[in-house]
């Protein structure tokens, strides 16, 4: 990030926390999630909290946030003053305690000042019940004043840019803080934002911590927690492994090793996997802002594909996959051709010609998450390798727990709803619904976003094992770190066409600079690196910019 | 690529997770419970009646009647369940394409002597187009299900009340009723073919290819397409296969009548959803079953045979039925929310 950690004033930091957690515990049932979690956060303070997909963090969360109860014995204090348990949502607010969530919470189609004072709404007087709209709009210009951020207060929120989107959600959480207090949660918030976005986002950030509040960071961006956070606590298996850890006196490899609990798992650039033998084309793609667009891929080759939204980079790898209807376009794979223009029910044709297609969004096109792992799994072959009348047991047994084993998925529990499991062992079991029909083109769609580093190891190492298995991939994703360490090639798409062909040893800035056209946007500067959750920075560095 | 240092070593291992698995599971008495609260809730009730009305209720009398008279709500319990399972919640016009085939039958054999098995095949006919004409309009043209169904219902029942001009039609050859209550085993043998029909669905969803693909369709219709599920055939299919079951239960129960009376359709609709609901809260919590519907719907029928025995009224099956569909979707919502 290249947003510097703001100058704390010292005298911040000395007597009573403005957060105390001590002692939480809580057990769904025989499952312990969270056991003595001890949290400090200073006045004024920027905290990180990072762990794995399933080590706690969001259930603590909702601990404070009153959505859970926690296990008798366990203390919530603010400002010193106990809050009674479980956290009553008057008394969060009264506290100045407040969670910007993941998707921001906000109402597209309601305007910014309806959605800054949403739940607190004032009416006219005793007998009109009317909302008193002036004084909303008045009391939302003075927070949006206090937070820096110049909006309209009457606009829809649908219609505002990334960066004011995450400012409204920001004026929202810190409006009942009290001058020089206050806390505000950020669960995953960052997500949602571009990585241009992100910048002003933690400018704004630093502006809250400046009028005095705490910031809590979740994030699963090591980078960006290492960059902007003055401290840091690791939750591992429900428990913190270490807290208040001075980020200046941290790394990024250190944390990884601290929430794995095991060596770091590097990644760095393999050779190649590409044999000269083309198992699929694509000819004369039309789809969305694209048009006439050709590609060949090779046995074992890793091609990415990468662009900023609205370059057509992600329609051309769904037009591929079979999930959205292109122009005009024919896909030939193994010798069978398929027109991409024709309108189908279904992607049979493209699953039986050899193609899958992972797609981004696991719990809305991947998986059903009330089904369990070995059905959700097997789904695209209970036909092709069952018998009308039975589906058979042996090889869904079999292929699941080849699956299992091969990514690593936990619990190691077949029968286990797919919707129970963390996000990364989701992604897991995703990727290995498309692994096991042995694939010759898998197209991928942002398969490492929002999982964790173990995860992120897992399906690295599976996409490869793929590709020198003879199997030819397509990566959709606009995380650099991903496509440096994975790719043979990287197509960047602007406006609808290839602007340019990285191949050789990949670089991260090189492609991050590629996707932004000539002038990277960051000027003189070096565009902000994705993160490298690897923990080893590629071996090399030169850039292999062709055309 | 196999750079990687793993200090904790893989604890699945091929073939082992499945049976790991498997043997871990602890038995749950809480699981058990939700699984089998209706049958013990059920045997209590037979215990509490025949305590209190011994002679007649506990006879063998009772037991036949109890399971040789449920046939109508059998096949149309299972044709509501084909399209809840694929995903579309309330076709509400089952009771009324059920009517309209019963009706078709006896109105072709005894108004315009027709054979009974031409007569039989058209009001088969007639409910597979009714469900085709449902699935056209909810699939393709993708109207509102609730609002197709609605309007299908009154239709049918219209047409049903001016083909038999607002009557009931009876005097059907007595032989063509055997293939109803023929005695087997001491029950009609409609009650078999009951029997088949929930296995068959039973089986078609657990070990099928196509049970599969509907209970996905169900889950996601996005996630099934592009697992090369083709969504719209099975929706399409769902309904056509619910008339299909309409038609053929329809005939049967006009056979074992000897007739029907078409202004019976409306007195099905709440049975049959009480009964699809009860079933999510049997065997399978949270889920709708066909075997957890076949019990329900004896359940029921229990319960109501009971009251009716000791000396209420009809309006008791009223209470029962409306009673059982509140209960049993508050309890099988709860069950579903625990579970996930």
């Amino acid at each position: 990030m290249t947003v510097p950690q703001a100058e704390r004033p010292d005298s911040a930091r000395n007597g009573q926390d403005r957060l105390e957690v001590a002692n939480i515990s809580k057990a769904f049932g025989s499952a312990r999630v969270l056991r003595g979690i001890e949290l400090r956060i200073a006045p004024g303070e920027l905290h990180g909290l990072v762990g794995q997909n399933g080590c706690g963090k969001s259930t603590l969360v909702k601990i404070l946030t009153g959505i859970y109860t926690p296990d008798p014995g366990g203390a919530v204090t603010v400002d010193g003053r106990p809050l009674a348990l479980p956290v009553r949502p008057l008394d969060a607010r009264a506290a100045g305690l407040s969670v910007v969530h993941q998707n921001l919470g906000l109402v597209d189609d309601r305007t910014v000042w309806e959605n800054v004072r949403l739940g607190r709404f004032r009416a006219v007087g005793p007998l009109s019940r009317r909302i008193d709209g002036r004084a909303e709009r008045q009391a939302v210009e003075e927070v949006l004043g206090r937070l820096g951020a110049d909006l309209d207060v009457n606009e829809k929120v649908g219609e505002l840019s990334a960066e004011d989107r995450a400012a409204v959600a920001i004026a929202r959480a810190m409006q009942d803080h009290k001058a020089g207090g206050g806390l505000i949660i950020f669960d995953e918030s960052t997500r949602a934002l571009r990585k241009e976005a992100r910048e002003r986002f933690f400018e704004l950030v630093n502006g809250v911590i400046g009028n005095g509040a705490s910031v809590l960071l979740i994030s699963h961006n090591l980078e960006e927690v290492v960059a902007v956070t003055d401290r840091v606590t690791v939750l591992r298996d429900g428990t913190v492994v270490e807290t208040g850890i001075p980020t200046k006196e941290t790394d990024e490899p250190a944390l990884t090793r601290l929430m794995l609990g095991r060596h770091l798992l590097t990644h760095s650039r393999v050779d190649s996997h590409a044999k000269d033998e083309t198992v699929a084309r694509v000819r004369g793609l039309a789809v969305r802002s694209v048009s006439d667009f050709d590609l060949e891929l090779k046995k074992g080759e890793i091609v990415g594909l990468t662009g900023l939204v609205g370059s057509g980079a992600v329609a051309v790898a769904e037009a591929i996959g079979g999930a959205r209807q292109a122009r005009a376009g024919v896909l030939t794979v193994n010798g069978a051709d398929i027109k991409l223009a024709a309108g189908r029910g279904s992607t049979e044709e493209f699953i039986r010609a050899g193609v899958a297609f992972v797609a981004e969004r696991r719990l809305e096109q991947g998986l059903a998450g009330e089904l369990s792992v070995a059905q959700n799994l097997t789904l695209p072959r209970v036909r092709s390798r069952g018998s009308r009348l039975r589906i058979g047991g042996g090889w869904q047994a079999e292929e699941t727990a080849a699956m299992i084993a091969k990514l690593d998925i936990r619990p190691p529990e077949p029968d286990k709803p797919v919707g129970t499991l963390s996000g990364g062992n989701q992604q897991k079991v995703l990727l290995g619904k498309w692994l096991a029909g042995r694939p010759d083109l898998l197209v991928l769609h942002e398969p490492t976003q929002a999982v964790d580093v173990g995860a992120r190891h897992d399906i690295i190492a599976a996409i490869r094992e793929a590709a020198e298995g003879g199997c030819a991939v397509l990566i959709s994703s606009i995380d650099a770190a991903d496509l440096a360490v994975l790719c043979d090639r990287v197509l960047v798409l602007r406006d609808g066409a290839v602007a340019d062909e990285l191949t050789g040893d990949l670089d991260q800035d090189a492609i991050i600079h590629a996707t932004f056209g000539v002038s990277a946007p960051a000027g003189d500067e070096p565009a902000p690196a994705a993160p490298d959750v690897t923990g080893q920075q590629p071996e090399s560095t030169s850039k292999g910019v062709v055309r | 690529m196999t750079d990687t240092t793993r200090q904790e070593p893989s604890q699945a291992t091929a073939g082992g997770p499945l049976r790991a698995a498997r043997a871990r599971r602890p038995f749950s008495a809480g699981q058990f419970t939700a699984r089998y609260a209706i049958i013990v809730v059920w045997a209590a009730m037979i215990a509490v009646y025949a305590g209190t009305e011994h002679g007649l209720f506990w006879s063998a009398g009772t037991f036949q009647t109890i399971f040789s008279s449920q046939e109508p709500l059998v096949f149309m319990t299972m044709a509501l369940m084909s399209t809840i399972l694929v995903g579309e919640f309330v076709d509400l016009s089952v009771p009324a394409v059920f009517s309209f085939a019963a009706t078709i039958l006896p109105v072709l054999v005894v108004n315009h002597g027709w054979p009974v098995w031409p007569a039989a095949l058209v009001a088969i006919v007639g409910a597979v187009a009714c469900g085709a004409i449902n699935a056209f309009l909810v699939v393709k043209l993708h109207v509102n299900t609730i609002v197709v169904t609605l309007g299908m219902s009154t239709l049918l029942e219209g047409i049903s009340l001016w083909m038999s001009d607002m009557n009931s039609v009876s005097g059907m050859p007595g032989s063509f009723g055997k293939i109803a209550i023929q005695d087997a085993l001491g029950l009609p043998i409609d009650f078999w073919y009951g029997v088949i029909l929930v296995l068959g669905f039973a089986y078609l969803l657990a070990f099928t290819p196509l049970g599969r693909h509907m209970q996905f369709v169900g889950a996601s219709r996005e996630v099934s397409r592009l697992s090369g599920v083709r969504v719209d055939r099975i929706r399409f299919g769902s309904f056509v296969f619910a008339g299909l079951l309409s038609g053929v239960g329809a005939v049967i129960a006009a056979a074992g009548i000897g007739g029907y009376d078409p202004t019976s359709a409306d007195s099905y609709l709440l049975p049959v959803f009480a009964a699809v609901f009860l079933g999510t809260a049997i065997f399978q919590p949270g889920r709708f079953n066909p075997l957890g519907t076949f019990v329900g719907i004896y359940f029921l029928e229990t319960g109501i045979l009971g009251l009716q025995l000791l000396g209420l009224q009809a309006w008791v099956s009223d209470v029962f039925y409306g009673g059982v569909l509140v209960i049993a979707v508050t309890i099988s919502t709860l069950l579903h929310r625990r579970s996930s």
